[in-house]
């Protein structure tokens, strides 16, 4: 059967969709990622930590990479809406996230994932990671091409000359 | 609202539409290619996973232009928006089409092919109809697009390749992985013939056009080199050097207006940036924008004498819609038990593997029955980065992070590659399978969207999991691990024709043999919507081949030669 999405980010949330979908300026949205920034920067950190054979998300700058992406007018806006409404879902479950330990952090997220809703946000943040990670670095992540450095694999030529064949 | 005649307006500017405005400005006529999207240049062609395969970005943004897709459930048909399901049927919409962006593995149709229900006859549930015209008919423009668009390969004699009027190629075969070696000597152990790949992507150099740099990342990109065989790098390229031809990009076509029953005058045309609406007239209008955007534009177009649509008198305009059956499957050769070439060699990056198999394009078998088959193709895994780390998260349906994730994907890029094939087999038309318009939403520009019922007919699965299996043999004995396959009933999107089927009845089919409306004088449809039936191959080559066919007859009509 067709998934619907829309529907799915409707009726899964406990929060409802969000009126960031309906968000009239920017400014609205960028206000509402700002306070949630640390929450969602805490769960890259935890998927891709430090001394990993892959670089960490911090090194990725993987957060501003998160950020610039689902700000531009290419991205799905549900799915805009929905990475803010994910985090603030793990937020109203684990109010203390951002400052539990590690294994803490894990027993949050893993029981996040149990529901379709929590495994599909924290799929959407991987998603967004590895896009960082892994593609040209003129998007601002792969820093120094080391995502692909670490896992020995590099894009084609001729490489992008700006984002999203923008002139 | 602006006009000046054109001799020739064509609606899109992909594969066919290149086709016939190479052909018409080359013979001298003054012609106008109308493209929705933008002319993207050569340069502009990056290796960019991220633009050019995880956005809409030559593509319309679903939530401006979109199609409504059928399925049945609990009995009834429900139409699913795609901007809900995200499941894009839009091809490439930028000066070229879909074409740029191919891999390029193409064949020509069978003979057999044009007349395939007179030789299995009547299947239980489907439309098959023989072709109005021949392989004959068809095979000196077969060889006209060879040489043109620049398709390289070698030709091999095999019971089920068609005959050809050249000897072989002009353009050898694109250089080869080593794994060749290991796929050829394999089919061999087990009796299968492989076979050269004919590609669209040229070898050697042409003027204008240098040849393939084996970049590593060939489908669902554009060409940096102009070595694939675009209708931009090949056909519109040339056409504007002629002086004839007017290229308008950003030129969403709304509906083509008829003054009088039998005549198109002019079409009436969008700006997709300012949003101004302009008339372009022609004597000779020419659709060729996708088989199902050619069904829905002209379903758009009527008006009170096609009331039903522009040329439906038939009331065939959109039926009989057909994509490409079959699936895919894959298995992974690691190094630790690689046999006959060097792991050092198999991922060597950017070259070809250059290889399909037409051993079971025809079954006549004395336990496994008398049937259509399909053909295969052979290549690496897509390249692409992102996708296939993506692919690799996951263990025990729980996403992998951490360090664990780390170790998952230096040994996954690092110890071994996955060989494909993928699978061509008829989609047989049925009554199940066609285009309407949608009759409650409409795209930005306020015409109606396609609504597509997309369903396929069984014979179509069985023909796919039936090749499936011998390839899954292939790879097997091969070496490949954790070998799969899929064979689904989903359209794929990217292979689709039919809708328009060209026939000598005009009760029966919307196009006449020269893929002129039986309706409609000045009106041609260049596109995969003629094919009644699509064979088992990409249809490129054929569509390449027939819009130069259709090209010839509007020169001598336009040059008085014939009457029609």
């Amino acid at each position: 059967m067709i998934k619907k999405r829309r529907q799915f980010l409707v009726l899964s949330s406990i929060l409802g969709l969000s009126p960031y979908v309906h968000a009239k300026s920017m400014t609205t949205y960028d206000k509402a990622f700002k306070k949630i920034e640390p929450t969602i920067a805490a769960v890259q950190e935890h998927m891709f930590p430090k001394g990993s054979k892959l670089p960490s998300a911090k090194m990725m700058n993987a957060t501003q990479f998160l950020f610039e992406t689902i700000t531009h007018k290419s991205f799905d806006k549900d799915i805009r809406a929905f990475v803010l409404e994910g985090a603030e879902e793990l937020v109203l479950r684990e109010k203390d996230f951002t400052s539990m330990t590690s294994g803490d952090k894990e027993k949050a997220l893993r029981a996040y994932e149990e529901t379709n809703y929590g495994s599909s946000w924290l799929s959407r943040i991987m998603t967004l990671a590895m896009e960082g990670m892994f593609c040209d670095p003129v998007y601002g992540s792969n820093v120094n091409e080391s995502g692909w450095k670490a896992i020995n694999a590099y894009g084609g030529f001729p490489r992008p000359k700006t984002r999203y064949i923008e002139v | 609202m602006t006009s000046r005649k054109y001799d020739v307006v064509i609606i899109g500017s992909g594969a066919s539409g290149g086709a016939v405005a190479y052909t018409l400005c080359k013979a001298g006529f003054k012609v106008a290619v109308l493209e929705k999207g933008r002319l993207l240049k050569r340069e502009e062609f990056s290796k960019d996973e991220l633009a050019y395969c995880r956005r809409d970005l030559v593509t319309p943004n679903l939530f401006d232009e979109y199609h409504t897709i059928e399925e049945k459930v609990d009995g009834k048909w429900v139409a699913t928006p795609t901007y809900e399901s995200g499941w894009s049927f839009w091809n490439g919409n930028i000066v070229g089409g879909s074409s740029n962006l191919m891999s390029g593995m193409l064949h020509r149709l069978h003979p057999d092919d044009f007349r395939l229900k007179s030789k299995y006859g009547e299947i239980k549930g489907a439309n098959v109809v023989d072709w109005p015209i021949s392989y004959d008919d068809m095979e000196p423009y077969y060889t006209l697009a060879e040489e043109l668009v620049g398709i390289s390969g070698h030709y091999e004699k095999h019971v089920y390749e068609p005959w050809r009027s050249t000897i072989n190629f002009t353009q050898p075969p694109t250089k080869e992985n080593a794994v060749v070696k290991l796929l050829d000597k394999s089919c061999k152990a087990l009796d299968i013939t492989p076979l050269v790949t004919p590609r669209a992507v040229l070898s050697k150099n042409k003027p204008g056009r240098d040849a393939c740099y084996y970049s590593n990342l060939c489908g669902s990109y554009g060409c940096s080199s102009g070595a694939k065989g675009s209708s931009r790098e090949a056909l519109l390229k040339p056409a504007l050097a002629t002086g004839n031809l007017t290229l308008m990009t950003n030129s969403y076509v709304k509906y083509l207006h008829t003054n009088q029953k039998e005549v198109v005058s002019y079409a009436v045309v969008v700006n997709t940036i300012t949003g101004k609406e302009k008339k372009i007239e022609g004597k000779i209008f020419v659709v060729a924008a996708q088989a199902h955007e050619s069904a829905r534009l002209l379903l758009n177009s009527s008006n009170r004498y096609h009331p039903n649509g522009l040329g439906n008198s038939s009331g065939e305009l959109g039926k009989n819609l057909i994509f490409s059956g079959g699936g895919s499957g894959e298995g992974e050769l690691h190094e630790d038990s690689l046999k006959e070439i060097a792991f050092k060699d198999l991922v060597t990056t950017g070259l070809f593997v250059n290889r399909s198999v037409l051993d079971w394009y025809f079954i006549d078998h004395w336990w496994d029955g008398k049937f259509k088959g399909g053909s295969v193709e052979f290549m690496f895994e897509h390249q692409n980065i992102i996708t296939r780390a993506r692919k690799n998260g996951y263990k025990n349906g729980q996403l992998v992070w951490g360090k664990e994730l780390g170790e998952r994907l230096v040994k996954r890029f690092n110890t071994y590659k996955n060989i494909r094939f993928e699978i061509f087999n008829d989609w047989l038309p049925n009554d199940n399978c066609f285009v309407a318009l949608d009759p409650t939403h409409k795209d930005k520009y306020g015409m109606p969207v396609g609504k597509l019922r997309v369903e396929g007919h069984p014979q179509d699965q069985k023909v796919g999991n039936y090749i499936a299996k011998k390839c899954e043999n292939i790879l097997e004995e091969m070496g490949a691990k954790n070998i799969y396959s899929g064979v689904s009933s989903s359209p794929p999107q990217n292979l689709v024709a039919g809708g328009c089927r060209f026939g000598n009845d005009p009760q029966t089919s919307v196009l006449n043999k020269y893929c002129r409306s039986h309706d409609v004088k000045n009106l041609f449809v260049a596109d995969a919507s003629f094919m009644p039936t699509g064979g088992s191959v990409a249809y490129t080559w054929t569509i390449y081949a027939n819009a130069f066919r259709v090209a010839d007859h509007i020169v001598k009509r336009l040059s008085g030669n014939t009457v029609l």
